[in-house]
């Protein structure tokens, strides 16, 4: 497991508790996430679901016997396409990477389209450092940019601000007539956004998926600010992560299928872009140079491990839709880029057990996660698994070891076991004066106990 | 051969993603509702290369030469979806795929000989080259990034028309 870079602890105990105070997020939160399941459930009707996503899964496990091979294969092929592929072997380098492009073309605008591979690697605060102009376009990470916070779901950035609050927003910072009909606020956005597409000197994107054979990049999106960020401005760089290979482009097919259904519930996003080296007509600036970054950040080790699977992960969004920890206390409790039950396992392989162990709470153990994602990744068994490494590595809690080892010798003797049962009922009363919101959450202890009413 | 259900189908599945699909029979009909979508346009951007773009009639005053600032674009696209009701643009033969996104308006011609079955179809056909830009459209461009309401019409068209010749 890799060793942390952020050694400071994610406090996940108080930002979820702040965030169960906070009814407005509750109330987006649950609203957001009943939908997305209920538009998932709609589209995954009358297609043979089951079948696709064992055969996803299938292809994802092939891709993770070979990363560094369909690595090479899409190096070389986008390469003989035109475009410039680098790889990054860690966040610092993927940074570097991109400021350096950037600068070595002169480009100081820059437009960006949704990627979570650049929140991954905190991109924008390094090239705001070094005195770029960074605009975000995609309008709910948009939003979230000029507000200055952080996206709160991988689809839905701004999922956790009110209409109201975005009308607010946009009448502060953009100077325009106050509204809160989404109609209005997203034609502010349309209008505000159109004359930086066309004077950026430099695109910046992620990708879905990168396909080996072909050398090409795949985009799924629904705005538009996608294709604009990737065919208008005369540079472009695309950030994406090694596990996101498929083979073939005849694979594509099956995740057009899968992707969009499970995440929003459409049948196809309204676009779907591909894109195979550097040569694009049309531009006002003349053709486009393509630069590809293939950043790992400890993927390699991780598919080298027992937890290889969560790399089959394509973010569709729909484990975290299921999720009740997730659908109570939203995105930002856990101080991750990836939340919700992937984001879980990923932030802690990623990051480490150091800083990451207390996300392990973040679960109910009841697999829900598990039965919707698209490319059967066993979250369940995963967070079963990083819980008892937690144990092992030391950092549970000893109140939780010691009772836990109580309880063990106790349930193995009849005797501890009914002395046990008769001190909890003897010092209830004095333990809920002492700690009354942690113990009124519990059972009350009963005289019936099971081994009585049995006798 | 023209596959009429087929047709049925592409049609079907463009109108759930709030394209809106005609299906004529010959060029008249098709300048005729040419004619009526773009009434109100008043800077219309057409490539003019394929042999279908030349059968288009419009007022030349309506007409502008670059995509940039037009409001609406008619062009012929390269293949239809039945499965997924998508059309299908690329950069092949130096087309440019941005007129299709930065109209508020896009018309698309689609040959009725071009629409594929399935996904796998088009990609089994799709060749070893492929152009540098493939672009799958489904419907007009849209967001729920405001409180999950379903906008219509962000950074790309508004409106999406598919005239089926």
């Amino acid at each position: 497991m890799k060793k942390s870079t952020q050694p400071c602890r994610i406090n996940f105990r108080q930002n979820s508790r702040e965030a169960l105070q906070n009814n407005s997020l509750r109330h987006a939160m649950r609203y957001a996430t009943d939908t997305f399941r209920d538009k998932r459930l709609n589209g995954i009707q009358g297609v043979p679901f089951e079948e696709w996503r064992q055969r996803a899964s299938d292809l994802k496990i092939s891709v993770l016997e070979n990363l560094s091979g369909y690595g090479d294969q899409f190096a070389a092929n986008a390469t003989r396409r035109g475009a410039i592929v680098h790889r990054a072997v860690d966040a610092a380098h993927a940074r570097e990477l991109v400021g350096d492009i950037l600068h070595d073309h002169g480009a100081i605008d820059v437009v960006k389209a949704k990627s979570m591979v650049t929140e991954e690697i905190h991109l924008n605060k390094y090239l705001d450092d070094r005195g770029f102009r960074v605009i975000e376009t995609d309008l709910g990470e948009y939003i979230v940019q000029i507000a200055g916070e952080t996206p709160s779901h991988i689809l839905a950035p701004a999922l956790h601000k009110t209409r109201h609050q975005i009308g607010k927003l946009f009448c502060d910072k953009l100077g325009c007539d106050f509204s809160d009909e989404p109609h209005v606020l997203t034609n502010t956005a349309r209008k505000v956004l159109r004359p930086e597409f066309i004077k950026a000197d430099a695109g910046i994107c992620g990708a879905n998926f990168f396909v080996a054979d072909t050398g090409s990049i795949v985009l799924f999106t629904n705005e538009g600010n996608g294709r604009m960020v990737t065919t208008l401005p005369p540079l472009l760089i695309v950030v994406t992560s090694i596990e996101k290979a498929l083979p073939s482009i005849k694979d594509l097919p099956l995740f057009m299928r899968l992707l969009p259904r499970s995440a929003t519930g459409q049948v196809l996003s309204s676009y779907l872009s591909i894109i195979s080296g550097d040569q694009i007509p049309g531009l006002p600036s003349g053709s486009r140079r393509l630069h590809v970054i293939l950043l790992d950040n400890g993927r390699s080790e991780i598919a080298d491990g027992p937890h290889r699977e969560i790399l089959k992960c394509i973010r569709c969004g729909a484990c975290m839709n299921v999720c009740p920890v997730y659908g109570t206390i939203g995105g930002h409790a856990y101080e991750s880029t990836y939340p919700g039950p992937m984001g879980v396992i990923l932030s802690t392989l990623l990051n480490g057990l150091e800083r990451s162990h207390p996300l392990l709470d973040a679960t109910t153990l009841c697999g829900a996660c598990s039965e919707v994602c698209p490319v059967k990744v066993p979250l369940l068994k995963l967070l079963y698994e990083l819980r008892e490494r937690r144990v092992e590595d030391g950092y549970a809690k000893s109140m939780e070891r010691f009772g836990m080892l109580g309880f063990g010798l106790a349930a193995n003797s009849p005797f501890f076991f009914e002395t046990g049962q008769a001190l909890a009922k003897a010092l209830w009363s004095l333990a809920r004066l002492l700690s009354p919101v942690t113990v009124n959450r519990l059972p009350v202890p009963t005289d019936r106990t099971f081994k009585r009413r049995m006798s | 051969m023209i596959n009429k259900e087929l047709i049925r189908i592409f049609m079907e599945n463009a109108s759930k993603v709030a394209a809106e699909p005609f299906w004529v029979t010959n060029l008249s009909e098709m300048n005729q509702i040419l004619a009526k979508i773009l009434e109100n346009d008043t800077a219309i951007y057409c490539p003019n290369t394929t042999e279908l773009e030349k059968s288009v009639q419009l007022d030349p005053k309506q007409l502008v030469d670059t995509f940039m600032h037009a409001t609406a674009t008619v062009e012929e696209v390269v293949a239809g979806i039945a499965e997924t009701g998508s059309i299908v643009v690329t950069s092949a033969n130096n087309r440019a795929v941005q007129v299709s996104l930065l109209p508020a308006r896009h018309v698309a011609i689609l040959s009725a000989s071009n629409i594929f079955e399935t996904l796998d179809d088009f990609f089994n056909g799709i060749g070893d080259t492929i152009p540098s830009n493939i672009t799958f459209i489904t419907g007009p461009s849209r967001t729920a990034d405001i409180e999950l309401t379903l906008t219509i019409g962000v950074h790309g068209p508004e409106k999406l028309f598919i005239i089926l010749v």
